[in-house]
């Protein structure tokens, strides 16, 4: 559709109503220009990293079909069983953007990295992105190059590690009586 | 026969003649019993009838507990009635500290600080379950209760403490403060 | 490297013409108003630490101000100071735990953050609620934009040196608070949305106090008009200041109040209609100047409107009355109790419910919603297990703190002030 003429464009899917287009890492500055100039998104509204280590390792089985699934007095209906689709690289980053027209629209620009692999700043597209990214780089490790000031914003200066990454643990103390931890 | 201020217990240089008649005062009064006439009492118990009436808190809001620490300056909680109306900005103007939301790590230096820029005496109330217990949040950046780092008086339970809960453990701080109870920093260690 | 954007063209949304010419955002850093050399080289400059414990009731934001004089010449803001790790802890709890979490973040508007994490999971389970919590949703979340606005207007009017206003509009907040604890039980955080509907039914009692509430209220907006509209040291401390244009607003992301004031006429309960308001009749106001006046306006004339929302949700529940409310879906939602005595199937899904949690289908799904400060966003990312793998909230606040440096053009530390009390930022919000 429209957006195969972004640059780095990989695929688009659609899912839940929402339109999902994944791009090369390193042509994603570009692909937010062209997406804020011609296509005319111009508000960002989120940067998310997503961290996933250890996704689909456990098999899911059972109920977890969607509402065409469902049986109300059935609680053996098993729906479909699945196991979640797997994922190409370990971190995804995904741009949300707006369109504000009649009628808005919404997409989601996603990219696939590796731990370590950096990805191009858009701060120069939208400059709401200054603290977005780094939240990300904070939070999930992400580098993004060319950003004019990444440095930890919400944990302290001089904190080890990564948080939000799943090999990070939850951290806080035991306590009685209450599972994992 | 009335009473003497000697018979009180008081010294003064007249009770070293005690033949000496009533004096002035006490014909003036011509009360029976001093009490009727007077009110007695320590020096320690009228400072601390002092500084319960006006103990003044820190402004010291951190998450949502702040909005019912607020709403108990408002008019239907009214907390001017125990003429604590007057947050201070300044902790060394203040007696208490009010840690009202969840303290998260890189929160807890600049809390100590400015508890450590508090001149004696002053109290600690954890308002809220994130201050006494770290809450709902087991995680690796809220600190497990504040009273890691301070020494606490009085913790107020609920996610957050209805502002009626929280004038209960203020008036529950004034009276321990009036029956003579010392100030946490006074009776125990920050735990660990 | 260039930070300000073109524009080719000017159209709808944008409805003022530009507030001042070019871009005042700054570089290199959009978000950190750069000290200049020369006034840094003088040793004119006092460098001051608005520090995370201040006497505004924003929270713990710190600002590191450099004060030539009065007049601020450099600003960056310092946040990190209530970082709560809810994206972390949410990862840790079932779906059902997890609503709990959301309304600490913004524990000003509540309900609005509730609300947003259960239509992103409904829009996982593509699960339609019945229409009682449909508008029972829509009249709470306008009741908590009022709140919101009526705390943000308190305090602002505080600490700008209004200080009556301060008890004024607590005095309409406790009403509303009473209207929260008839329905839910609590005053803050209600956790009273479920992923399905609500927790419980509407008591009957809830309908009369509503009404008189809404009877009140415009009054009570007249009062607050009369008490700040025609004061003329509100209007020299407000007009004019903390410029913030159409097109830089939007650069940097800002939404709601802050992006109507500047004359973007944005409203996601308009323009991106969810729960019922695509069946409700409400103005959105827009005003043109983009200053800390016209931000108060918006939020106050937003007031007025929830005020008739609030109305016309009352009218349609009233007839609702009796009414499930809460969808019947036993594998997601628990089945009422009087059927555990007779019904093993009944037995069995409580079990499950209870001790493992429901399970939602795996897939991504980003929702906004229009909170008091700007558009909420939730992006949840669901493995298909009973935990979500990846919750990530888009907080108005956050971004409406990256603002302060390019709205804090030519200001005085009065007017600092000012600003950072109109952007209207919650920390919990901020930080999360």
């Amino acid at each position: 559709m429209k957006y195969e003429s972004l640059p780095g464009f990989v695929e688009e899917r659609v899912s839940f109503g929402e339109t999902t287009v994944t791009i090369e890492p390193d042509r994603i500055r570009d692909a937010c220009l062209q997406a804020r100039d011609e296509l005319g998104f111009s508000m960002l509204c989120d940067i998310v990293a997503t961290d996933y280590l250890g996704w689909g390792g456990k098999g899911v089985s059972g109920y977890i079909a969607t509402a065409s699934g469902r049986d109300l007095n059935f609680p053996s209906t098993q729906g479909l069983q699945t196991l979640p689709e797997l994922k190409p690289k370990r971190f995804s980053l995904s741009y949300h953007l707006l369109a504000m027209r009649q009628p808005p629209e919404r997409v989601r620009l996603k990219c696939w990295l590796d731990d370590g692999e950096q990805v191009p700043s858009v701060v120069s597209v939208w400059p709401t992105a200054d603290w977005h990214e780094r939240e990300q780089f904070d939070l999930m490790g992400i580098a993004f190059s060319g950003h004019p000031n990444l440095t930890r914003i919400l944990m302290e200066d001089d904190w080890e590690g990564h948080p939000l990454r799943k090999d990070y643990p939850i951290g806080g103390e035991p306590v009685r009586f209450s599972d994992a931890q | 026969m009335a009473k003497r201020l000697r018979d009180y217990g008081l010294q003064s240089e007249r009770l070293l003649w005690p033949t000496k008649g009533p004096s002035r005062f006490e014909e003036e009064l011509g009360a029976e019993e001093l009490e009727r006439a007077l009110g007695l009492t320590t020096l320690e118990k009228a400072m601390r009838w002092a500084q319960t009436r006006s103990m003044w808190p820190d402004t010291f809001g951190l998450a949502c507990c702040a909005i019912e620490m607020m709403s108990i300056v408002s008019a239907r909680y009214d907390i001017a009635r125990f003429g604590m109306e007057a947050f201070r900005s300044s902790p060394r103007q203040a007696d208490l500290l009010i840690v009202s939301g969840r303290v998260a790590h890189k929160m807890a230096a600049p809390i100590r600080q400015i508890y450590d820029q508090m001149l004696e005496p002053k109290w600690v109330i954890a308002m809220g379950a994130c201050a006494s217990s770290g809450g709902m949040f087991n995680n690796y950046t809220i600190l497990q209760g504040v009273d890691r780092i301070l020494p606490v008086d009085i913790y107020v339970p609920f996610c957050p403490p209805r502002p009626e809960a929280l004038m209960e453990g203020i008036i529950r701080l004034h009276e321990a403060h009036l029956a003579g109870v010392p100030p946490a920093y006074e009776r125990k260690e920050v735990a660990t | 490297m260039t930070v300000a954007p073109e524009r080719p063209t000017r159209d709808w949304p944008y409805v003022a013409p530009p507030q001042y010419e070019g871009s005042r955002i700054p570089s290199p850093i959009p978000t950190v108003l750069p000290l200049p050399e020369a006034l840094a080289q003088s040793g004119d400059v006092l460098r001051i630490n608005f520090g995370p414990n201040h006497p505004s009731t924003h929270g713990v934001l710190r600002l590191i101000v450099d004060l030539d004089g009065e007049q601020v010449v450099g600003l960056s803001a310092v946040i990190g100071y209530l970082h709560t790790g809810f994206e972390k802890t949410m990862e840790h709890k079932t779906w059902w735990k997890c609503i709990t979490y959301p309304e600490r973040i913004d524990y000003v508007g509540y309900q609005n953050n509730e609300l947003t994490f259960v239509l992103a999971v409904e829009k996982l389970l593509e699960l339609e609620t019945p229409d009682k919590a449909v508008w029972m949703r829509t009249l709470l979340c306008e009741l908590s934009r009022i709140h919101s606005h009526l705390v943000y207007l308190g305090t602002s009017a505080l600490e700008l040196g209004a200080i009556s206003m301060f008890w004024y509009c607590f005095r309409e907040r406790e009403m509303i608070l009473d209207l929260f604890e008839m329905v839910t039980g609590a005053r803050m955080h209600t956790r009273y949305f479920q992923v399905g509907g609500l927790a419980e039914d509407i008591p009957d009692g809830f309908f009369p106090e509503c009404r008189k509430f809404v009877e009140w209220m415009p009054r009570a907006l007249e009062d607050y008009l009369a008490l700040l509209d025609r004061n003329q040291i509100w209007l020299e401390r407000t007009k004019g200041v903390g410029l913030l244009s159409a097109d830089d607003a939007v650069a940097l992301g800002q939404t709601g109040p802050v992006l109507r004031a500047s004359g973007v006429d944005w409203d996601l309960r308009r323009d991106e209609p969810y729960l019922a308001y695509g069946q409700l009749d409400f103005q959105v106001p827009v005003y043109p100047n983009g200053d800390v006046y016209d931000r108060y306006r918006v939020r106050v004339d937003e007031m007025r409107e929830s005020t008739r929302i609030v109305d016309q949700c009352l009218r349609r529940l009233e007839r609702l009355k009796g009414r499930p409310w809460i969808v019947d879906d036993r594998k997601v939602v628990l089945p009422p109790r009087e059927e555990l005595h007779t019904s093993m199937e009944t037995l069995i899904h409580h079990f499950k419910i209870v001790t493992e949690g429901y399970r939602v289908p795996e897939g991504e799904v980003y929702v906004a919603t229009e909170s008091p400060r700007g558009e909420q966003g939730c992006y949840l990312v669901s493995e298909g297990g009973p935990r979500p793998w990846r919750v990530h909230f888009r907080a108005p606040s956050f971004v409406a703190l990256e603002a302060t440096a390019t709205c804090t053009h030519d200001a005085l530390v009065a007017d600092l002030i000012a600003i950072v009390g109109s952007l209207d930022a919650v920390m919990g919000d901020t930080d999360r």
